[in-house]
């Protein structure tokens, strides 16, 4: 039975013309209520058989939260920005190719133009999520909003936290910093294009002119429930010129932290073993080979 | 309170519940039945409408976020009877097997023929990668699309 045929409506879809009343109203709700970014998630919670809420505060069109700012330092996109937006506004910024592959390649093209990246990072339960992982190897900042103010948090402290915000909290932007870094990001879909990524790898290294690593970030997603640092590779990579073999044999050996995540579409092992070939082909994007 | 929608250029209301999926509103209740809710996930295509000309998987559209946009369904891309531009190509090249993806593969490409006069092949397929067809008769239906440019 679909929703349409349940009879009288029950639920309110609020749209908030501004933050300051997108979180009173969430605020008001309270856990009968959630904002409502592109949707692309809370739409498909029959199919995942999670319960709707009552209320729902859209946010999509609050000005605020659909800005991309390019500063000198940092780059502040707002919450509701979509994947198709931010792919676009970073189309001229190769120090963000990671985020720009991780937001253009997600999903299809009618998914990046509804999925908000702010979604994207609040969806607690989507291991999936390309933007996450490429964020964190950002060395990324975000803001949460709230009637009595703004805080502002790394992102992984805010992944830590994010399942446990009270409901008139709202992560309204991200901050992202200007490293001149070189970045990339890998999936391995099923097909070529359109499905979830098996495994991500998003990486940032500072090099210096003969390619030694003087700093690294490397973030893996969809392997195991969340995303997260691969901080021994990243150690085991700094001091040595970055070259994708050698980075792949490393990983390779590295390999064995992480415990894959079971699903339908691939068994647990075969996400980590797939792991050091990601890898190599992140570090051969990040050089330009 | 009742939803206004204006589908295909007509105002129509509808008692849903707000964050019923948009497709069962086209469908249930206005029996527009084009659209059609395969996957409910976003993946397949074949829910695909047209929201102020920007193709939407309308099973992940709450039917309230509708409300003040145009929605355009496969019922309306037609001029009266008269085909538009793919569907005519489509219909040239023999390109229309089962029919299940058919309506969200014309949504997908009347909007992709406007804003992509130059596109190639790969540029087809990559537009294409939201619209699955199980019976797999991608070819013709991107030699369609590239038949379809060409009279543009």
């Amino acid at each position: 039975m679909t929703a349409s045929s349940q009879g009288e409506a029950t639920g309110t879809f609020y749209v908030a013309p501004s933050l300051a009343a997108a979180l009173d109203t969430l605020n008001d709700y309270g856990p009968d209520g959630a904002a409502f970014a592109g949707g692309t998630w809370i739409m498909r919670a029959p199919i995942r058989h999670q319960p709707l809420k009552t209320h729902y505060v859209a946010i999509g069109k609050i000005p605020e939260l659909t800005v991309i700012r390019i500063g000198t330092d940092a780059i502040e996109i707002g919450a509701a920005v979509t994947h198709a937006a931010l792919t676009a506004a970073l189309t001229d910024l190769p120090e963000f190719a990671v985020l720009a592959a991780a937001a253009g390649r997600s999903a299809n093209p009618a998914i990046r133009a509804m999925a908000t990246i702010g979604g994207n990072l609040s969806a607690s339960d989507f291991s999936a999520a390309d933007c996450v992982p490429a964020l964190l190897c950002l060395d990324t900042q975000v803001e949460v909003s709230s009637r009595d103010g703004h805080e502002r948090i790394s992102i992984d402290a805010f992944l830590k936290r994010r399942s446990t915000f009270a409901p008139g909290q709202l992560l309204t932007k991200i901050v992202v910093p200007r490293s001149g870094h070189k970045t990339a990001h890998s999936r391995l879909p099923l097909r070529k294009a359109g499905d979830y990524p098996v495994a991500i790898v998003s990486l940032s290294v500072d090099v210096d002119p003969t390619n030694q690593v003087r700093k690294a970030r490397i973030a893996i997603g969809s392997v195991e429930m969340a995303a997260r640092r691969w901080e021994r590779l990243e150690t085991a990579l700094v001091g040595r010129v970055l070259d994708p073999a050698l980075a792949a044999d490393i990983a390779a050996d590295l390999a064995d932290e992480f415990t894959g995540r079971e699903s339908v579409e691939v068994p647990a092992w075969y996400r980590v073993r797939v792991l050091p070939g990601l890898v190599r082909r992140a570090t051969a994007a990040a050089l330009g080979v | 309170m009742s939803l206004s929608l204006t589908v295909n250029g007509k105002r129509r209301t509808s008692a849903a519940d707000p964050v019923t999926p948009l497709v069962d509103v086209l469908r249930e209740e206005f029996h527009l039945t084009g659209a059609k809710p395969v996957c409910r996930e976003g993946f397949c295509g074949a829910c695909m409408v047209l929201l102020d000309d920007k193709p939407t998987p309308s099973c992940l559209m709450p039917a309230s976020l509708a409300q003040g946009c145009e929605i355009r369904t496969v019922e309306g891309l037609g001029a009266g009877d008269t085909l538009n531009t793919i569907q005519q190509a489509l219909e040239a090249c023999d390109a229309v097997q089962c029919g299940m993806c058919f309506p969200g593969m014309v949504v997908t490409l009347t909007h992709f023929l406007t804003t992509s006069p130059r596109a190639t092949r790969d540029d087809i397929r990559a537009a294409l990668t939201g619209n699955i067809c199980r019976c797999t008769g991608y070819e013709r239906i991107v030699d369609a699309a590239l038949t379809a440019l060409a009279k543009e």
